[in-house]
């Protein structure tokens, strides 16, 4: 996995990547690291949600990107986890999805990648629960379920 | 009783909101909001007596945020002003903000960019010519180089205020207006025969023979022409072409090539 992060890093103005299990668990980040761990992890949990909240609005999505004044986060839902690749604005961004989509397939392929990725399988809607999430967040979630 | 009421000013203007409360002699607190913009107004049994827009406040914040075309509002009933700073009826507010609007046109008209540099003119317009003294700040650091924000900054003054008195040095003819002239995009490079000859392998492999028309398909979808296609838009069309192979083994392969051509091209 670690060989595919780098592949990530290596193309121009991305800044690192990493990737985090469904309860925002870093699994494998770019060395060196592009963000802090508590950020990274921060990042995966709730992307992770947002990916689930899609889905129970009828609008599944597996890739996201998140577009600042200094940086993009491109997300990418690999079900078990979410690739996340770190950019610069100037990043060419269907560079960045195609390397990510092989980097994907390469993991597909390898059994330890595979191995790494099932001790971190957790099934991601029984983590969208009451003492999981904020009042705002639980009754936004509760209204896209219900509309679902 | 109104409480709670919120909505989109697009929908429902400032304006409307503000005669709605007035009519019902509300006194709360209005809570705007603009992309990164926010506001404040405060009504007491319907007179708005306090405005404050970013730190702003008084009758500029009511006139800046009455300005507002989009964005979102809450009021709040019953939450009394922190301060007073406006002790006008609102029908007066209005008509002082409608005259500032349409002030900011007139002058949007001859100014129409604060990056304007004005210099002076060479030739007086009258053999009499009488400058206020909040003018002759202005005039001392017109250099023909300095922007209309540079001046501004320099005086530390509001840019309206320094708008205001530019517009009547201009419209008077003691001053001239020069813009900058737009810096030219620099010139793409295009992907050339080369790259297209490669990628028609490339697609063929995975598609089979119909890869010149899929990669015109392509090129169509993204308004683009084999002739024009820039170099840095080359990703872009493998993704899109990429998009159309069903077998995903020869999708990973076709984007593997490509993203192996594209940074040979990017290093060559």
């Amino acid at each position: 996995m670690e060989r595919g992060l780098a592949q990530l890093g290596a193309t121009p103005h991305v800044g690192g990547a990493f990737v985090c299990d469904n309860k925002g668990e870093v699994i494998v980040s770019s060395d060196p690291a592009v963000l802090a761990t508590v950020t990274m992890s921060t990042i995966g949990r709730e992307v992770g949600r947002a990916f689930i909240a899609l889905e129970a609005a009828g609008r599944a999505a597996i890739r996201m990107e998140l577009v600042y004044d200094t940086w993009r986060l491109f997300a990418h839902d690999i079900s078990d986890a979410v690739v996340f690749v770190v950019c610069q604005p100037a990043a060419d961004m269907a560079m960045v999805r195609m390397t990510v989509d092989v980097v994907v397939a390469g993991w597909r392929k390898d059994g330890d990648a595979q191995k790494r990725l099932a001790r971190h399988k957790a099934v991601r809607r029984e983590l969208v629960n009451r003492s999981e999430l904020d009042n705002g967040a639980w009754l936004t979630w509760s209204m896209l379920e219900s509309r679902g | 009783m109104v409480e709670g009421l919120t909505g989109s000013l697009a929908q429902l203007s400032l304006a409307d909101i503000l005669k709605m409360l007035a009519a019902g002699s509300q006194t709360g607190r209005i809570e705007l909001s603009s992309g990164l913009d926010r506001g404040e107004l405060y009504l007491e049994n319907g007179n708005v007596v306090h405005a404050d827009a970013s730190g702003v406040f008084g009758e500029r914040a009511f006139t800046r945020l009455l300005s507002w075309p989009n964005g979102a509002f809450r009021f709040e009933a019953h939450i009394p002003a922190p301060e007073t700073t406006i002790d006008k009826p609102l029908d007066r507010l209005f008509a002082e903000s409608a005259r500032h609007a349409s002030e900011r046109e007139a002058i949007r008209k001859v100014i129409p960019s604060m990056s304007a540099v004005p210099k002076l003119a060479k030739q007086s317009p009258a053999p009499t010519v009488t400058i206020e003294a909040h003018e002759w700040q202005i005039i001392a650091l017109v250099d023909g180089q300095a922007s209309i924000t540079e001046i501004a900054d320099v005086l530390g003054r509001e840019e309206f205020e320094i708008l205001k008195q530019l517009y009547r040095l201009k419209t008077t003819g003691l001053i001239e207006l020069t813009f900058a002239q737009p810096v030219a995009a620099p010139q793409r490079v295009v992907a050339g025969a080369q790259f297209f000859a490669f990628l028609t392998t490339a697609v063929a492999a995975a598609m089979g023979p119909l890869a010149e028309i899929v990669i015109d398909d392509a090129l169509d979808a993204l308004g683009l022409t084999r002739a024009t296609m820039p170099r840095d838009a080359t990703a872009a069309l493998a993704e899109r072409i990429s998009a159309d192979i069903r077998d995903e083994n020869k999708r990973v392969r076709f984007q593997q090539t490509m993203l192996a051509a594209i940074r040979n091209q990017a290093a060559a």
